[in-house]
């Protein structure tokens, strides 16, 4: 675990080069990775045709015919000095409202048991964190966070289920994870989110960014419920607040 | 203007080149799984190699064209009729108002594409109509196509049918190889693990699709655990899990994953894995990233020559 003097560039085939800044997750090598993302957007690096940031890494796909190797890498060493948090706009924090209730929340109470804890205090827990959203991907729009109380640690699930209702918002590890289609899983499910962090019918199908800040909002059935319509009518606008550090 | 699907066969999908751009909130770029005989079925109906055709993925649709096209099928070794009598693949035919394609199972090989002259208009999703099944993106409703369903076709632009060059018809053998590029984790490896997976070979396993293709074969012995922290996965990332045996992730691959990956498959020979059927086999071949962007020039130049006027 350790974060490299300098970053290493990882061929991956023709087509993408990998830039892993260490070992190691914690936000202050997540951030380099955005920062270099970011200038790369910023500054549209040529020959460069998407990237995917992840944890301590910066996947970086281009094109050969437009840049060889050789140049994509000095290129990116360029961008490097300048790839620091501060270089990044602030960041975003996104309210998720979630209900933990009943069907819904359907491991809270075998989750609390395991944590020795009462399921009201896993709520209150789990509901006070400010979460930080690494990346996002695996599946469309499934955010990688962590930001929960030592409290709320947990090993995975020893027989991941085999489907998971979009939505669910469930802990691992130190990790909490939304899953944004229906798929296997292998976190306990405490929750779950109206909001649709993908939506294919969307002009911007994605709720979710690499260095958001998440916050769940404990709600009722009912407003589960109501706010799961409003989802559906396309009327429901997310509580986004832009400058958070 | 349209093509309607009389019989949509076991999995026909509306692709484009694919939607980049999206991988970074996990969509993957989709796309057809054989770039080349896509790219190539659009040329000689003289479209855009980047327009949007059918992958038809081992059977074949059968589909009624309701005005004068022409028409093209690449790829998998699926007998081709208009209206009941062979016409040749890789060339492009005319058809007639109400004339019917119809592509039969393959013979060899596992996908085939279908092109039409003005190229298919579904609506696109995030700037491509490449289907993404699991996302339910793009293509008609984000689904494979079948029977009843009617795509609007592009505008024809009176092109003339174009046919392959006769010697580069590709064919679809038992045994492949794909050239590799070793990392980005091949230091997770013993020397002995990373030359089993080089002297290979590898078969190809049932659980095969758009997303990734399961292998097995000689062990690959990690030399310290097979998780990695999650990161991206390129196109042609060769994951290789706890069992010691490699997946190879494909267009519709997941974004990022956990898992050590011993190399990465050449773009220019993603279609060769596409192809592949179940109980047919893969050697992996070693190059360098400088061999592989040259092989890929060498490739395209022959590409770009590869069409002669239809007679």
């Amino acid at each position: 675990m350790a974060v490299y003097p300098e970053p290493r560039f990882l061929p991956c085939g023709d087509l993408a080069v990998s830039v892993e800044f260490a070992d190691e997750v914690s936000r202050a090598v997540n951030a380099r990775v955005l920062a270099l993302e970011y200038l790369i957007q910023q500054k549209a690096l040529a020959g460069v045709t998407e990237t995917v940031p992840t944890y301590r890494a910066l996947l970086v796909y281009y094109d050969p015919a437009a840049v060889g190797y050789g140049g994509l890498v000095t290129a990116l060493r360029s961008l490097l000095a300048q790839a620091q948090p501060d270089a990044l706009p602030p960041a975003r924090t996104v309210e998720l409202p979630c209900c933990y209730q009943g069907e819904l929340g359907f491991e809270l109470t075998a989750a609390a048991d395991r944590l020795g804890l009462e399921p009201a205090e896993v709520v209150r827990l789990h509901a006070g964190a400010d979460y930080y959203v690494y990346f996002v991907g695996f599946t469309p729009g499934l955010p990688y966070m962590t930001g929960m109380p030592d409290r709320l640690t947990i090993p995975r699930l020893t027989q991941p289920r085999a489907k998971t209702p979009p939505g669910s918002v469930g802990i691992g590890g130190v990790q909490c994870c939304i899953y944004s289609v229906e798929s296997p899983g292998g976190f306990w499910i405490l929750g779950r989110t109206p909001l649709l962090l993908y939506d294919p019918a969307a002009a911007d199908p994605i709720l979710l960014r690499a260095g958001d800040h998440v916050r769940f909002r404990a709600i009722d059935r009912a407003e589960f419920d109501a706010i799961a319509a409003d989802v559906a009518a396309g009327t429901f606008r997310p509580r986004i607040a832009e400058g958070a550090r | 203007m349209r093509l309607s699907v009389q019989d949509g066969g076991p999995q026909t999908t509306v692709q484009d080149l694919g939607r980049p751009g999206y991988l970074r909130v996990g969509i993957p770029p989709s796309g057809p799984m054989d770039r080349e005989a896509f790219a190539l079925a659009n040329r000689l109906v003289g479209n855009p190699q980047a327009a949007a055709a059918l992958e038809c993925t081992l059977i074949g649709p059968r589909v009624e064209l309701a005005d004068e096209r022409l028409v093209a099928v690449t790829g998998a070794e699926m007998a081709v009729t208009l209206n009941g009598a062979e016409v040749p693949r890789w060339s492009g035919f005319r058809v007639r108002p109400g004339d019917v394609v119809k592509l039969g199972p393959a013979r060899a090989g596992v996908r085939a594409y279908l092109a039409v002259e003005g190229g298919i208009a579904t609506p696109p999703a995030l700037g491509s109509r490449a289907t993404y099944l699991r996302g339910q993106l793009g293509g008609l409703e984000g689904r494979a196509v079948r029977r009843g369903d009617v795509l609007a076709l592009g505008a024809a632009a009176d092109g003339r049918p174009g046919r392959l060059r006769p010697e580069l018809v590709p064919t679809y053998p038992d045994r492949v190889v794909a050239r590799v590029v070793l990392g980005p984790q091949d230091d997770r490896f013993t020397a002995a693990g990373v030359a089993a997976f080089l002297a290979g070979p590898y078969e190809l396993l049932p659980q095969a699709d758009r997303m990734g293709a399961r292998l097995r074969g000689p062990r690959i012995e990690h030399n310290r655990g097979h998780d990695v922290i999650s990161d991206g996965i390129p196109l042609g990332g060769i994951q290789v899990v706890g069992d010691g045996q490699p997946i190879v992730l494909l267009v519709d691959r997941q974004s990022t994953g956990g898992y050590t990956k011993i190399a990465t498959v050449c773009s220019f020979d993603i279609a060769r894995i596409g192809q592949l059927r179940p109980g047919q086999r893969v050697r992996f071949q070693r190059v360098s990233v400088a061999e592989a962007h040259a092989l890929r020039r060498h490739h395209h130049l022959t590409l770009d020559a590869a069409i002669e006027p239809a007679a």
